[in-house]
């Protein structure tokens, strides 16, 4: 069995290695690069194939693919091979909607190597199963007291707010029946992906700062629903795991409750 | 009104206390630049001064994670298979580098994305384009990640560069 284990460890390293040789070859052709998938893999194998999707306008498809030595680096024209299939992801969308299967050979044994998802829309994500964020995550800004007192209509701050990318991301766990008050996990964008805060994330941003300070803002989130922040409690509740993309190796969360605040739409007649 | 950024400036002991040990001592330079602007930067926040502070914290953490990655090419290299270096790299590439590959050793420092945003602010359009008092939490937030950040490095040992 030791010789098995052994095996693995072989494979696994080879495998690594392969994939941070693709990833390099990726990183040189990153301008207007939305996603580079590895497919049919195979770690013995000496040639390799990977799918590059780009952001650029029109049904842009290489007619035939690309394919050199993975240690070009060196000069060296000898295996491993890559083989690279490049086309728009405007195609892409179009070959999948209109002739999904012609493009089955990219979803057998894949391994997504790089995306940005700014440059993707939901259908390609959805396709490779990348999950950026977790589902009913509602996402939006932090509104410092101060900015509120300015703001005095919702429609003031959702116009100052709604065009922006949004700072932070918040995950309902308990509602009360009114829908006034409720708690849920702070999230944040990490290597574009919605993860939960931990507590010692939550030490670096103004919004904890200002309540630990007893001046509580406000979350005003997509679509205009705007909460006072009332309390933060760190809870230790490994149920949450399933609902998260990453989980805390402690299980705890810093939790955080919000009121429900009811501010005029419109200034006053 | 939110707490001054000279208030916060006094409270976060890396900032005025740096320890750089982190960086090997093949790196003289890098370590003389980090340290010129953590100083430029702690004189910043106690004047005040939002926008400055912003752009400068950004600088200061691309330099700080510049530095830390180059000096842990091997290591890196070690759990990925080969890693090389890469000077010319963006910001959003050394953050994703360093969450990818430091994430499970220094669980308190994950970086979010919107730091790159924050030391975008340089750009006016980027400015334009954000909320009207982004650099007031921007300021702020963006001490206390490199504060955070120092903190978690200084318990780091700088490996001899081969």
């Amino acid at each position: 069995m030791g010789g098995l284990a052994q095996l693995d460890l072989a494979t696994k390293g080879g495998e690594a290695r392969l994939r941070a040789l693709l990833e390099d070859v990726v990183e040189y052709h990153k301008d207007r690069l939305a996603l580079a998938v590895w497919y049919g893999k195979s770690a013995n194998d000496a040639d390799h194939k990977v799918l590059e999707l780009f952001d650029t306008p029109g049904k842009y498809e290489m007619v035939r693919p690309q394919r050199f030595s993975l240690l070009w680096k060196t000069g060296s024209q000898g295996p491993p091979f890559v083989e690279i299939y490049a086309m728009s992801v405007e195609h892409f969308c179009e070959r999948h909607r209109s002739d999904a299967a012609s493009l089955s050979q990219f979803f057998q044994n894949f391994e997504v190597l790089y995306f940005n998802k700014v440059l993707l829309n939901g259908e390609v994500l959805q396709a490779f199963n990348l999950i950026t964020e977790p589902s009913g995550l509602t996402k939006g800004w932090y509104i410092s007291a101060d900015e509120y007192a300015k703001a005095n209509t919702l429609r003031n701050l959702l116009s100052s707010h709604d065009h922006l990318k949004p700072q932070l991301g918040f995950l309902k766990t308990e509602e009360s029946s009114d829908f006034e008050n409720c708690r849920g996990i702070l999230h944040v964008e990490v290597n574009q992906r919605w993860l939960p805060l931990s507590q010692a994330g939550l030490r670096s941003y103004t919004f904890f700062n200002d309540w630990q300070d007893d001046r509580p803002g406000y979350l005003l989130f997509q679509g205009g629903s705007l909460y006072r922040l009332l309390k933060f409690e760190v809870r230790t509740v490994p149920e949450y795991a399933a609902r998260v993309l990453e989980r805390p190796r402690d299980d705890s969360y810093p939790e955080v409750y919000l009121r429900s605040v009811h501010i005029p739409e419109q200034p006053a007649a | 009104m939110t707490a001054t950024l000279k208030s916060i400036c006094d409270q976060c002991t890396s900032l005025n206390n740096p320890r750089l040990d982190f960086i090997p001592v093949e790196l003289a330079r890098h370590r003389d630049m980090i340290l010129r602007d953590i100083r430029e930067l702690v004189a910043a926040a106690s004047a005040e001064l939002e926008k400055t502070v912003a752009i400068l914290a950004g600088s200061v953490l691309e330099g700080i994670l510049y530095t830390f990655i180059k000096s842990q090419e091997n290591y890196i290299a070690e759990r990925r298979g080969v890693f090389v270096f890469d000077p010319n790299h963006s910001l959003q590439n050394y953050v994703s580098i360093f969450n990818k590959w430091f994430r499970d050793v220094l669980p308190n420092v994950v970086i979010p994305d919107i730091v790159v945003d924050y030391r975008d602010l340089v750009h006016i359009n980027r400015e334009l384009n954000s909320a009207p008092e982004v650099c007031t939490s921007a300021s702020r937030d963006m001490l206390r990640i490199v504060d955070a950040l120092l903190g978690e490095l200084g318990q780091f040992a700088a490996p001899a560069i081969k």
